[in-house]
């Protein structure tokens, strides 16, 4: 991730309404919003109105972000997940596959705290360190063998492996501390 | 290296299929015989089946974007303290409600809607009226009466929308009277009387941001004239 962090751009938003801060964060985040959205939501056209509504909560709420207490990721996946939970209670549609997963029936918000858990993974990979989040990006999102990792990147074979098992820890150590803290 | 550490680290890559045959195997020998590293794996296991069902979900569509900025609410309001920003909202009343009279906004109306209460408000009532601006404005004016509405505490106002199956739009926010009336000249997105329904929710600014905390106090049919 490059340019300005994401805390700087989010005060920009509030101080002067500055909607090329939103549009870099939108192209941070939105991805992964609109990733969860399809998820959970089991519904194209509902991830969309989750990523707007969630982008339209941080424009909306830019100046009540304080960086003291989170970090911008976990303030934006906190509303992503209260707002996704809002859309699954409020779905009328016929429950929708994707694959062989069934998602939640209309009415039940989140009955096994999937969703929940769900955008607790995307909000830590956000605070990842660098090196963690690379890998996994590439790994993951990119869908680049251990071996093209390693050329990608400029690390050895053995060291993209012990890596990528360290991010999911890291992934997984973060998620935990949150829960706990 | 321990037989252990060696393995632990090749978790990460088990669980995506990277490995060649014989190092899988050779995990799967190891997890057989040590219960510490089966449950790790089933924890990084939980991580891993999240990050893989967001891989495959795809990416938004190229226009979201476009669409999600020109949907922002276009106001200010938290940017100025409440108190400036409800003396601005009379001053604009006053201002428009005089341009009003003078019939700058006698064009007819183009959509109307009666409001309708809900149990959170169920004395209030109101009425809308959409009207056509001139030409070269890209914006239509909105005729807002309500009456029955509860106070606002210090940190909530109220915020019209319009709306229908697959989006809506905030037509912007406003603070009742101390006998919960208002009227309102708004200033509103032009597509706004072709949507369908028209909703005022009660809102708060909030320390963490929930948008489900809006209740929703009034609502209507949008019926184009």
């Amino acid at each position: 991730m490059s340019g300005e962090a994401d805390e700087v751009l989010v005060r920009r938003v509030a101080r002067s309404g500055d909607e090329s801060a939103l549009s870099e964060l939108y192209d941070r985040y939105s991805g992964l919003v609109y990733g969860m959205g399809v998820r959970y939501l089991g519904d194209r056209a509902l991830a969309e109105d989750l990523v707007q509504d969630v982008f339209t909560a941080v424009w909306r709420n830019a100046e009540s972000f304080d960086p003291s207490r989170a970090s911008f990721a976990t303030w934006l996946f906190r509303i992503a997940r209260n707002r996704a939970t809002d859309l699954l209670r409020r779905r009328r549609a016929r429950v929708r596959t994707i694959g062989d997963d069934k998602v939640p029936e209309p009415g039940e918000a989140d009955p096994a705290g999937e969703l929940s858990r769900g955008f607790d993974v995307v909000a830590a990979l956000s605070r990842l360190s660098e090196v963690h989040r690379e890998v996994l990006e590439l790994a993951y999102f990119e869908g680049l063998s251990q071996r093209e990792i390693s050329g990608r990147t400029g690390t050895p074979l053995g060291t993209v492996k012990s890596r990528t098992t360290a991010a999911l820890r890291a992934l997984r150590e973060d998620m935990l501390a949150e829960e706990n803290g | 290296m321990s037989e252990h550490s060696t393995v632990k680290d090749l978790f990460g890559p088990y669980l995506i299929g990277a490995l060649q045959p014989e190092e899988a195997r050779r995990v799967e020998e190891h997890l057989e015989a040590c219960a510490g590293c089966r449950e790790e794996l089933r924890d990084l296991r939980s991580v891993h089946e999240c990050l893989a069902d967001l891989a495959t979900a795809g990416t938004p569509p190229p226009d979201l974007k476009d669409r999600v900025i020109s949907g922002l609410p276009r106001r200010a309001s938290y940017r100025v303290p409440i108190a400036a920003a409800v003396a601005a909202v009379v001053l604009c009343t006053v201002v428009l409600g005089a341009l009003y009279a003078a019939g700058l906004f006698g064009r007819e109306a183009v959509a109307s809607a009666t409001l309708e209460p809900t149990d959170l408000a169920p004395r209030a009532g109101g009425e809308l009226r959409v009207r056509e601006s001139d030409p070269t404005d890209p914006n239509a004016r909105a005729e807002l009466e309500v009456w029955g509405l509860p106070r606002c505490d210090e940190n909530e106002y109220y915020e019209l929308w319009f709306g229908e199956e697959g989006g809506r739009v905030s037509a912007g926010t406003f603070r009742v009277d101390t006998d919960g009336r208002g009227t309102l000249y708004m200033t509103v997105p032009e597509e706004a009387g072709r949507y369908r329904q028209v909703g005022i929710t009660l809102e708060e600014f909030p320390e963490e941001p929930r948008m489900n905390s809006a209740k929703v106090v009034l609502g209507g049919e949008l019926r184009r004239s």
